[in-house]
Order: structure tokens, then C-alpha cells, then sequence
């Protein structure tokens, strides 16, 4: 391609605003060291690939992920209502538990923030909200207001906050299994409305960045996924650009709507695949980019307190769905519910205290270790004064720490929805049969299961073996980098951290013996 | 919640937080923090605030693109220094300006250092000229008065009269830094106004040869005019202007009275034009129908001729003689304040049954020209009613042009408006005058039936604006041009923060940033010609407007002029070579690969080449380009319709007039390409371009085939360019198939 060249004072003349404007210099030096442990390799761009970069550079491309999700999720609610009131039977139950929340499971663990991509009920909110499917509007409908900064400064954690109480309210109404269809009716649209409702308060994806149940989990748990996301490919050009159209929208893309700039990102934490900066980036300096496994576990320099939180308190969450299964759990929860005079499972107390006490034991942990190992001779004075912002010698220990436990917290996860599939999945066929005449509780699908429950607790166990192997490598990693030059003995922090994961892992392992495979 | 935040902070010293969830680290708003207030932590990447030196102007809070910095407490700047508004006694027969300048150093140099010398300085993007107003101040705070008037004249031939006729509130003023942040702006104004009663203007001198024998002909002396043959003249040019009148400065000298423009600064910049070699030729009128004439006689025309057919309400008795229009009561009213002869038609005394009554003038209109007609018939000795039928919350004048006149004497009735006029013999011997109503200012207002009231007058004025020649109109399709605002802004002027605040209240409430992109727009058009080597720009291309306005365009025509450099037939050809914009729509590379091979046998060919994608081609890369090669994908099915991409169609329903612009079109296509070249033809024609070549390329960029039908293409708009297109009938190049 031909060189460009203009005459001489043509540019000049384009745009006399420029003349008197004395940007301060950009601040570049230490980028390139800064964020070389973040960057994905340069030759890992998968949209360098022509038909990849024609897909991603479609408007209609988010569009034709989330149509499917649609329709699936609007036949769940009408299904839940209107269909047979047999869980196993309904569609709406049958989709939803069996087979979603598994599936999720996988594309985070796999992708990251797959699911987001294509997320039925942000999808929504966004169409209404930029009253298109996928053109690029320039009005959006709603008030447009930024969620506020005493709210925004607590990060994630609204959204570990919406997913433990949903996950009561799934607990108390006894929603997934055995199931109430139309509970699970109920709960998608209460999201899709209170999703709507966010989307037309607040600009961009707030829902999704701050009050999404199931934002913090798939941020936190997608680290370990392979998909780095959408970072820039020559980071000064990010830097020197005037427009960041990325972030403000330009002709061809919105800004993005999950306040992440590809200059800077340094984990998939934010990066909601929309593709939107990619298409917005007047330079071609943005590139989709894949990753090894656990990188943005292991590599970020700046951890964020909300995630670590998140971490400790999902995991205190998981554990309760272990511990729920057993009979003293059972006994107590009675008795507290008689004590208490609360009218069903799972007491209010009994759940968020054994949730709390887990994270706070985790935190306990990282606290004690903290306390004991770390350099005297380092200046622990607390700085900053947000939420966000603060760095004490706790969180010096806690956040790598917490970081570290990503794999096995997401292997529980994963492991916790395995039962119901091997044993129910197979009744999606008689359930999508149902509406249409030919499924019932008769039907040879109805009551196969792909495993039995020995095979079942024996991949479990792999699944939390692989988890535990992969959070000692990130803790031991971590550990390395972050812990060992705070440490005054740098061994034992190592060892603290990974026999923390180890801890983890054989604590869930052995759950899950016990539990029998229970749904 | 800190303590402070419980108590409010707003009387307090700014305090900055940074939003460190969303914040990530792009240091836009550190490259724009005036005061280095912001810097980045490199262990986080993100910004960081020094409390201390915040002054609390919210800059970083405007450009932040993730909206993660809210500022609160004061602002910190002084309060803000204003001329005093002079109220002349006796006020009979006085000329004397009334607003005056700042009085001396001391008040200027406070008032200086209260700007910020904004890193991206909006009120720069508010200025229509895009003065570099933070360096002149700069200069006058180092006492540096040449500096600060040499940094003025860079961009405006004209700081005198601008920093006297301005609204400066709805331009730099009203999109100061101050201003968006909700607080009172710099006196930009004032200060502008000091350097230039203070330091001498300038000499016209040479500043490059880019006009050198080039012949262009500028009809109309106005603030248009003037910046046009001035920007001529610096380049070398050898300029003619015509002005229908006998003395220079149209609007300038005819439209504002000496109480607010003094005469001598409006003859100012042509004493210097005429030393400096242009020829002016005044009491020349030019008509539209003369247009050709000029054109083959000059290389270049610029019509600068302004909007002088007054707006005519549609009442009875506007045709009697003491029935004025606004320019021609200015002119005779000027003329007799100077000369202090009585004016003809304002005599109380009709009938000498009267003597020492007092004249009625009613002014038909509730404007700025409105006012000046007021406050000249005041000054003549008359009573002055100024009607006007909207509401005053709306009304369309600067409020302290409305304060003036009405501490002059002027009455001043708004929801008011005229019914019919009674008189005999020519003369108007009774106005009646209904009530309006009108609820919101983009609501028209309504006539109230029956409240007709009688109003004794002796002249009527019609003050109520102009439009341009209807014969204008009609010879130059798309004149008067509407102010754009893209739904979309640029994002550098998105990115400076100006729309943060749409609606500041120094501003009036009004949007200063739309407005500022409004008239942006009306400036770049005017780079583009109208016809063939004729240039339309100021009151004449988009209508009465304002003096800065119109000096701008004057001068971005002229810089068009010089950077095509046409030459009348018969002359030889511009020396150089010629300028190519190659643009672009592509979607899988294969347009850009055939632009590509365009631009390489054009440049081969010795043309300067420019290669754009279609979305960042604008008015500025057009008026660069002696011939735009044009090129798209073809979308559609074979079936159901093919044509153009979706995007390259949408970017044509965008386009301008291109008033004669020689275009070449191509596109690249799969199966067959079908009505595309047709279709975009026509849209191209639409806009008034002239196609002189188009080719269809089927094949990959590295399919040898298709590259010869490219190269052959490129062959043919090489010729046309080379022969100046004289052959005026499009080529058809393929479709060359691979």
C-alpha cells in the first residue's frame, strides 16, 4: 500500500484546535515493565487471523451469542409457568440446573467470561438500553447515571453479595433440585427485571459490572480460564492516543461496557468478550488475545481486595453446600430454625455464619501468617482510604494468598454441580419432548444416568485433585513473587500458602466422599 | 464517610478521589490536569491526587472516560475582574463607546492569572476562530503585550472588533474551564480587548509563498471578507476585492454603531490590506449573475457578500416608506450621529402643529441588531420600542446588550408583536400591537386574538434578521448551510471535556459544546467550493451568523484556495503535484488492498496520495484533495439487490456539497457488482461531484489479473487528473474480471 503523504500545511490547516493544545506527556516509562508479567504473548492474537477478525469486527456478532441464550431463557420462564409441574420433566428446571449452571462452569474455567459474552439477561437490558440488537446507536435510553462512587469503591463484592443471597433464596425455595419449575421461573425473571431495571438507571453494563450474581464468580474463577481477552497490542499507541474511543465509543463501537481499557487490562477480570473496543479502536491496536491457563490468577501485579474477598466468602459458600448435606448440619439447622422461630431450611444464621466463618478463618490464616512472617524491617504503614485502595500488611499476605486459592474454589464449584448432571441431564431430551407430546416420566431418557454415584464421587474428587494441583502451582507462584520478599522467612510463607490450597483441596476431597454424591 | 463529606464539602478546599475500581490508569485526565494536581502511582497504574494542588476546575472529572474522579469543594480562583459598562450623559448625539476595556495593569494582570493555561483548553474549541487564548493570556501575565497580540493575530485578523462584538458567554468564555465547572470564566474578552488597545497591530507581511500568482477576486468587504483577502495577501496572492459600498467593511461599518464598534476599527484591517497590495475596489456590486464573469477573470472567487435581504413581517402596512429595514436605519442613523445632521424621517414635528413632540421609532424585533437600532434612535433623539414576540426568557440577545438599551430609555416589550400598520402618504401614523404567548423556547409563540392595542409611531423599523439572496439559493444548492451537531462528536473535542457540561450557567444555560461543534461544522464546509473554483463563506453560505464566525470561514476559504491553487482556463497549471484521497470501506481487506494499489500507480505517477478509511474522511481531507478515488465492498445478493456497503452509503448520505469535485469510484465484488457503480454515481452526483472514472475489481489484491485492472484504473484517473478533466463524460474501466 502506497505511503500516506499529504502537501505541505495541509495538516496544519485540519485542525488549528490542535495548536494550542499542551497535553501533559503521557506517563510510559516502566509500561513495558510493568505490564510485561501481564501481557499475553504477542503471537497468541488469534484476531490477527482474517475470518477470526471479520467475526469480531461484526455488530452482529455479540447479537448471534446471546440470540440462542434468548429464546432459551424466555422459553424457560414461559415453560416454568405454563409447563408440568414435574421438575424433571420441565424444561425450564431440566435446562436450567442440569445443564446451564454446569455449562458455565466449564466455559469459565475454560474461557472466563464466555458466558458474559452471551448472557441472556445482560443482552437484554442492552438492547433495550441502546434500543438496538446490534447497530451502534449514539442515544441510549434511561437515566445514564454512573453508579455512585461510595457504592462503585467496594468493587465486586455487591455481586458476591447478590450471589450468596440468591443462592438462599435457591436454598430456602428449594428451586434447582428437586425443583420448583416455576421458582426457576420466578428467579429468571426477577433477573432479567432487575438487570432491565439497572440498565436503564445506569450507563453502560453496571449491572454486570457491579450487581450480577454471577459477575464476581465468573470474574474470579474465569482468572484461571485461556482467554486473556481483548488487550492492546502495542501499548504506546494506546498510550499516545487522543480519542480512547475504547473507552469512549467511537463510530463503529461503544465504549466499553465494562470500564476496562485493553491499555491497561492486565487480567480477563473485566473483560466482558464483548468485542466492543475492538471494533471502536480507530488503530487496529486492539487484538484478542489467548493466554495460558491460570495466568490471570498468577500474573497480576495489582490484586484487588474485592476479588480476594469474594474468593474466601465463595469458598465459605461452596463449603456450605457440602456441609448442608450432612445430618448435624441438618440437626442444627432445626434446631435453630425451632430457637429462632424461622420457618424453613436453611436457617439465616446457620447459612451466612458458616459462610462467614469459613472466609474469616481464611482470613484468619492469611492474618496469622501475616502477624508472624512479616519483615520488620518493611514500613507497614496502612495507605489509602478506600475500600479498594488500602494496603496494610494483612492484605500484603491476604490478597496473594486468596489469589492463590482461585483453582481449587472453582474445581469445588465445578465438582458441586457434577451430581446433577451425570444424573438428570439426560432428562433435557424427555423435558424438551414434554411440551411437544412425546416425553414423560416414562421415557428410557427420563431415568438414565450417565454415571452412578461411585463414578460420580470418583470424578469429583479428580475434578477437586485438579483443582488442588493447579492452586498449589499458583500459590507456590504467587507465593514466590509476592510473599517471599515480604516474608522474613520466605520458606515457610511458601509453604503456609501452599499447604493452605492443599488444606482446601483435601477438605472439599473428602466432602465429597462423605456426601455420597448428594445433589 | 469521612467527617468532611458528612459536613459538605463544597465550601471546602477541593478534594479529589479516585475511583480506583474503574480507574485505568489512560491518564487522560492527568495529560489534561491544569495544575499537575494528578499523577500516576506505576505500582497500581492508576491515577493519584495531590489535594493540595487541586484547584477544584473538575477537568479531570469532564475528560475522565470511565467516569471514576469525582471533585468536591470550591473552586479556587479569584473573583472575576470586569470592565465597568460606561452610561454616557447627555446621551443625545453620543458616540462614545460604553463598554470600555480594562482600565490598566492592575486589572489585567489578576484577571490573567486566573487562567489555568488549560493543557486542552476548551474555550479554544469555544472560540469559532480557535484562538490560542491560554498563550496570549499567558504572554499578557508575563507583561508581554506584543506577544500576546502576535499570538492573537496568528488566528484572527480581527481581536479588536471580536473582543468588542463577541458573546463571548456562549463562545470562550462560556467554555472556559471555569464556566463547565459551574463557576465564572476568565474575562477572556476584556483581556483580549486590552492587549489590543494597548500594543499596535501588526504589519501585514509575507508568510509564505503558497499564493504566489495566484488571481482572486473576494466580493464583499465583511469580517468574511476581510480574513479571506487578508490570508490571500500573506501567501502572496494578488487579491481584488469589490465591495458594493463606498467605504470598507460592510457589516462591520454599516451594522454596528460607533457606541459599540468605533468606525476606525472596522476600516483598520483594510488600510493595512490596501498597503499591503490588494486591490479594492469599492461601490462594485457584484451580482449573482456576474459570477462567471469574475470566475474568468480570476483564478479563484471567494463570495463574502453577506445576508441582506431583510426578513419582511407578513402584516399590512409593511410597504409604506417609513417602513426601514434594520442596515438601512443603521447606515442613515451612523451618518447622522456623525454628522449631526438630523435624520430624514424622524422628524416629531410632522406637520409644525407639534413642535418639541418627541419621535416614535418601533423596532420591529428583540435581537442584538434590534438593540443597536434602539439605542441609535435613542440617541437621535427619538423614543424607541423594541417588539419582540417571544418570550424574554428566550429571547435571542445578550443580556447585557438588553441591559444597556433598556438603561438607555429603550422600551422594550416582549410577547408582543406587530399587527398591522395604519398610515397615509407613505407615513406610518399608528402600529397595533397584539399580545403572544409562549411557554418554551423551542415552542413557536402564539398570537392572542383580540388584544390588539394602538401604538402612536413615526418610523418602523424591521430588525427581525436576514437571509441570504434568493438568488444565491438557487445558484448554489445547499446555501444557507444548517449548523451540524453529529450525534457523535470527534472524540478529540469528546475527549476535551467541552460536553461534560451541557448546559453551564455562565453560558446562559446553553450548550456551549453543541454550539461550538455547530459552528466547527460551518467553518470546515466552507473549505469546500460551491462551484467549480468559487469559494461561498460567512453571512452569504450559512446566513446571518456572528463576526467571528464569518472572519473564520473567510479565512479557511482562503486557505483552501491556496492549497488547491486553482488556475483559470488558460493559465498553466499549478505547479507541484496534484493531491489523491484514496478512501476506502472495507470489510475483509480486499477494497483496502485495491486502494492500496490505486494510490501506488497514482503515486507512481507522481500524485501526492492520501489513503484513508471512508469512516475518517471528513471535510478537511476533501478540501485537501484535487480528486477523491472513492472505493467500497459490494454488499448485498445477487437476487435481491447489490450496491454499495451499508457504510459507504451512509457515509455518502453524510456528505457535503463538493461543488464540482472531480471523483473517481470503484468497487470490489464476489459475484457480480451489478448497480453499484451506478448507485454510487448518483449519490456522488447528487452531492455535485463529477465522476471521471469508475472500474469494478473481482479477485483478491494478490490476483495478478487483479491487480492490472487496478493498475488500469489508476491509469485512467492518472489521465484525468493530468488533463485537468477536461473530458467531462464518464470513463467505464471493466468490470475486469479475474
Amino acid at each position: 500500500m502506497s505511503e500516506t503523504s499529504t502537501a505541505d500545511g495541509a495538516v496544519a490547516r485540519r485542525d488549528p484546535v490542535k495548536v494550542p493544545i499542551r497535553l501533559r506527556p503521557v506517563v510510559a516509562t516502566g509500561a513495558r515493565e510493568h505490564f510485561a508479567i501481564t501481557d499475553p504473548p504477542a503471537g497468541w492474537d488469534i484476531a490477527r487471523h482474517p475470518r477470526v477478525a471479520r467475526v469480531l469486527r461484526s455488530r452482529r456478532f455479540q447479537f448471534a451469542l446471546i440470540l440462542p441464550n434468548q429464546i432459551v431463557f424466555w422459553l424457560v420462564i414461559v415453560l416454568g409457568l405454563a409447563g408440568t409441574v414435574i421438575p424433571g420433566l420441565n424444561f425450564g428446571t431440566a435446562i436450567t440446573w442440569y445443564l446451564w449452571f454446569c455449562l458455565v462452569f466449564v466455559m469459565m474455567v475454560t474461557v472466563g467470561r464466555a458466558w458474559c459474552a452471551m448472557c441472556p439477561f445482560g443482552g437484554f437490558g442492552e438492547w433495550v438500553q441502546r434500543h438496538t440488537f446490534w447497530k451502534r446507536t449514539q442515544r441510549s435510553l434511561g437515566l445514564g447515571l454512573k453508579v455512585p462512587e461510595p457504592i462503585a469503591r467496594y468493587g465486586f463484592l455487591w455481586s458476591i453479595g447478590t450471589f450468596v443471597g440468591l443462592t438462599y433464596i435457591e436454598e430456602h425455595f428449594n428451586i434447582a433440585v428437586p425443583g420448583v419449575p416455576s421458582a426457576t421461573s420466578w428467579m429468571v425473571v426477577g433477573i432479567v427485571a432487575s438487570a432491565l431495571i439497572f440498565f436503564l438507571l445506569f450507563e453502560r453494563r453496571s449491572f454486570c459490572r457491579y450487581f450480577c450474581p454471577l459477575t464476581a464468580i465468573i470474574g474470579t474463577i474465569g482468572a484461571v480460564g485461556s482467554a486473556a481477552g481483548f488487550r492492546t497490542r502495542d501499548r504506546s499507541v494506546c498510550l499516545d492516543c487522543k480519542t480512547k474511543d475504547c473507552m469512549r465509543g467511537g463510530e463503529s463501537g461503544y465504549g466499553c461496557p465494562w470500564y476496562t481499557w485493553p491499555g491497561s487490562a492486565d487480567s480477563n477480570l473485566a473483560c466482558g468478550l464483548c468485542s466492543e473496543c475492538y471494533k471502536a479502536c480507530p488503530s487496529q491496536n486492539v487484538g484478542f488475545f489467548l493466554q495460558r491457563p491460570l495466568s490471570s490468577v498468577i500474573a497480576p501485579l495489582r490484586r484487588r481486595a474485592d476479588v480476594a474477598w469474594g474468593i474466601v466468602i465463595l469458598w465459605g459458600l461452596v463449603l456450605f453446600q457440602q456441609v448442608n448435606a450432612f445430618t448435624p448440619y441438618a440437626t442444627t439447622d432445626s434446631w435453630l430454625n425451632r430457637e429462632l422461630h424461622f420457618p424453613g431450611y436453611p436457617d439465616p444464621v446457620s447459612y451466612f455464619g458458616i459462610i462467614a466463618v469459613i472466609a474469616l478463618a481464611m482470613a484468619g490464616i492469611a492474618w496469622g501468617t501475616a502477624r508472624a512472617l512479616a519483615r520488620r524491617d518493611l514500613p507497614w504503614h496502612t495507605v489509602g482510604r478506600t475500600f479498594l485502595e488500602r494496603r496494610t500488611r494483612f492484605r500484603a499476605f491476604f490478597l496473594p494468598m486468596a489469589y492463590g486459592l482461585i483453582p481449587v474454589v472453582g474445581a469445588d464449584y465445578f465438582a458441586r454441580q457434577l451430581p446433577k448432571f451425570f444424573k438428570h441431564v439426560s432428562r433435557l431430551i424427555p423435558a424438551i419432548g414434554h411440551p411437544l407430546g412425546f416425553g414423560s416420566t416414562h421415557s428410557p431418557l427420563y431415568n438414565v444416568r450417565l454415571l452412578g454415584n461411585p463414578q460420580i464421587i470418583a470424578v469429583q474428587v479428580a475434578v477437586i485433585a485438579a483443582g488442588t494441583l493447579a492452586a498449589v502451582f499458583t500459590s507456590w507462584r504467587i507465593a514466590n513473587r509476592d510473599l517471599a520478599p515480604i516474608a522474613a522467612h520466605p520458606r515457610v510463607a511458601r509453604w503456609i500458602a501452599v499447604g493452605t490450597a492443599v488444606a482446601c483441596g483435601l477438605a472439599a476431597g473428602s466432602l465429597y466422599v462423605f456426601m455420597n454424591a448428594a445433589s | 464517610m469521612s467527617l468532611t463529606e458528612i459536613l459538605g464539602r463544597e465550601a471546602l478546599a477541593p478534594h479529589v478521589t479516585v475511583l480506583v475500581d474503574r480507574c485505568a490508569g489512560c491518564q487522560e485526565c492527568i495529560v489534561r490536569c491544569p495544575t499537575g494536581a494528578l499523577t500516576l502511582e506505576p505500582d497500581t497504574w492508576t491515577a493519584v491526587a495531590d489535594d493540595t494542588l487541586c484547584v477544584g476546575c473538575r477537568q479531570c472529572v469532564r475528560t475522565c472516560p470511565f467516569a471514576a474522579i469525582t471533585v468536591a469543594g470550591a473552586l479556587v480562583t479569584a473573583p472575576r475582574c470586569d470592565p465597568a459598562i460606561h452610561h454616557p450623559v447627555p446621551l443625545l448625539g453620543d458616540r462614545t463607546e460604553t463598554r470600555r476595556g480594562l482600565h490598566s495593569w492592575a486589572d489585567a494582570l489578576p484577571e490573567a492569572s486566573r487562567c489555568l493555561e488549560c493543557p486542552d483548553p476548551t474555550c479554544v474549541r469555544g472560540c469559532p476562530a480557535h484562538n490560542d487564548i491560554p498563550g496570549f493570556i499567558a504572554a499578557l501575565a508575563e507583561g508581554d503585550l506584543d506577544g500576546a497580540h502576535q499570538v492573537l493575530r496568528r488566528t484572527s485578523i480581527l481581536p479588536d472588533v471580536c473582543s468588542r462584538v463577541c458573546d463571548q458567554a456562549l463562545q470562550c468564555e462560556g467554555a472556559c474551564s471555569w464556566s463547565l465547572a459551574g463557576g465564572t470564566p476568565v474575562a477572556i474578552g476584556a483581556l483580549e480587548r486590552f492587549v489590543t488597545d494597548n500594543a499596535p497591530a501588526p504589519p501585514l507581511g509575507l508568510s509564505s509563498e503558497l499564493g504566489q500568482g495566484l488571481e482572486v477576486a473576494v466580493v464583499g468587504s465583511g469580517p468574511a471578507g476581510a480574513a479571506a483577502a487578508w490570508a490571500l495577501a500573506e501567501a502572496g496572492a494578488q487579491v481584488t476585492v469589490f465591495e458594493k459600498d463606498e467605504v470598507p467593511g460592510g457589516l462591520l461599518r454599516w451594522g454596528i454603531p460607533d457606541f459599540t464598534l468605533p468606525a476606525a476599527l472596522a476600516v483598520r484591517p483594510w488600510e493595512a490590506l490596501v498597503r499591503a497590495g490588494v486591490h479594492l475596489r469599492c461601490g462594485t456590486t457584484v451580482r449573482v449573475e456576474e459570477m462567471d464573469g469574475l470566475l474568468a477573470g480570476h483564478d479563484a472567487v471567494i463570495v463574502a457578500n453577506g445576508a441582506g435581504s431583510p426578513l419582511v413581517p407578513p402584516v399590512p402596512g409593511t410597504d409604506l416608506d417609513a417602513v426601514w429595514d434594520a442596515s438601512r436605519f443603521l447606515t442613515e442613523a451612523g451618518d447622522a450621529l456623525a454628522t449631526g445632521r438630523p435624520l430624514p424621517g424622524l422628524g416629531g414635528d410632522r406637520d409644525g402643529s407639534q413642535p418639541g413632540r418627541v419621535p416614535t421609532v418601533l423596532v420591529l424585533g428583540g435581537g442584538n441588531t434590534a438593540m443597536d437600532v434602539a439605542r441609535s434612535a435613542r440617541r437621535l433623539g427619538a423614543h424607541a420600542i423594541c417588539v419582540d414576540w417571544m418570550d424574554r426568557r428566550f429571547a435571542p440577545v445578550r443580556p447585557d446588550e438588553l441591559e444597556e438599551a433598556e438603561a438607555e430609555g429603550v422600551e422594550v416589550r416582549f410577547t408582543t408583536t406587530l399587527e398591522r400598520l395604519e398610515g397615509r402618504g407613505g407615513r406610518v401614523s399608528t402600529a397595533w400591537l397584539c399580545r403572544t404567548r409562549q411557554e418554551r423556547a423551542d415552542r413557536r409563540p402564539q398570537v392572542q386574538g383580540g388584544s390588539a392595542q394602538p401604538q402612536a409611531v413615526d418610523l418602523v423599523v424591521m430588525a427581525m434578521g436576514y437571509r441570504i439572496d434568493p438568488e444565491m439559493a438557487r445558484r448554489w444548492p445547499g446555501v444557507p448551510l444548517a449548523k451540524l451537531v453529529p450525534e457523535l462528536p470527534e472524540r478529540e473535542w469528546l475527549g476535551s471535556g467541552l460536553f461534560a457540561n451541557p448546559a453551564p450557567p455562565y453560558a446562559r444555560h446553553q450548550p456551549v459544546g453543541r454550539l461550538a461543534v455547530g459552528r466547527e461544522s460551518t467553518r470546515r464546509l466552507a473549505a469546500l467550493p460551491r462551484a467549480e473554483r468559487l469559494w461561498v463563506v460567512g453571512d452569504a453560505l450559512v446566513g446571518p451568523s456572528t463576526v467571528v464566525e464569518a472572519m473564520a470561514q473567510g479565512k479557511e476559504a482562503a486557505l483552501a484556495v491556496l492549497e488547491r491553487s486553482p488556475r483559470r482556463p488558460g493559465r498553466s497549471p499549478r505547479p507541484g503535484p496534484r493531491r489523491v484521497l484514496v478512501a476506502y470501506e472495507s470489510r475483509g481487506g480486499r477494497t483496502a488492498a485495491a486502494a492500496g494499489m490505486v494510490a501506488d500507480e497514482l503515486t507512481a505517477r507522481g500524485a501526492a496520495v492520501r489513503v484513508l478509511p471512508l469512516a475518517q474522511v471528513g471535510v478537511p481531507e476533501l478540501s485537501q484533495a484535487d480528486l477523491v478515488a472513492i472505493g467500497t465492498w459490494v454488499e448485498g445478493a445477487v437476487v435481491a439487490g447489490v450496491g454499495p456497503a451499508r457504510a459507504t452509503r451512509a457515509w455518502l448520505r453524510r456528505l457535503p456539497r463538493l461543488g464540482d469535485l472531480p471523483v473517481a469510484v470503484f468497487c470490489t465484488y464476489g459475484v457480480a457488482p451489478r448497480g453499484t457503480l451506478s448507485q454510487l454515481r448518483a449519490a456522488l452526483q447528487g452531492k455535485g461531484a463529477r465522476v471521471v472514472a469508475e472500474g469494478a475489481f473481482r479477485g483478491h489484491a494478490r490476483d495478478p489479473i487483479a491487480r492490472q485492472a487496478a493498475a488500469r484504473f489508476a491509469a485512467v484517473v492518472g489521465e484525468r487528473l493530468d488533463e485537468e478533466l477536461a473530458d467531462r463524460s464518464p470513463v467505464e474501466v471493466s468490470p475486469a474480471t479475474a
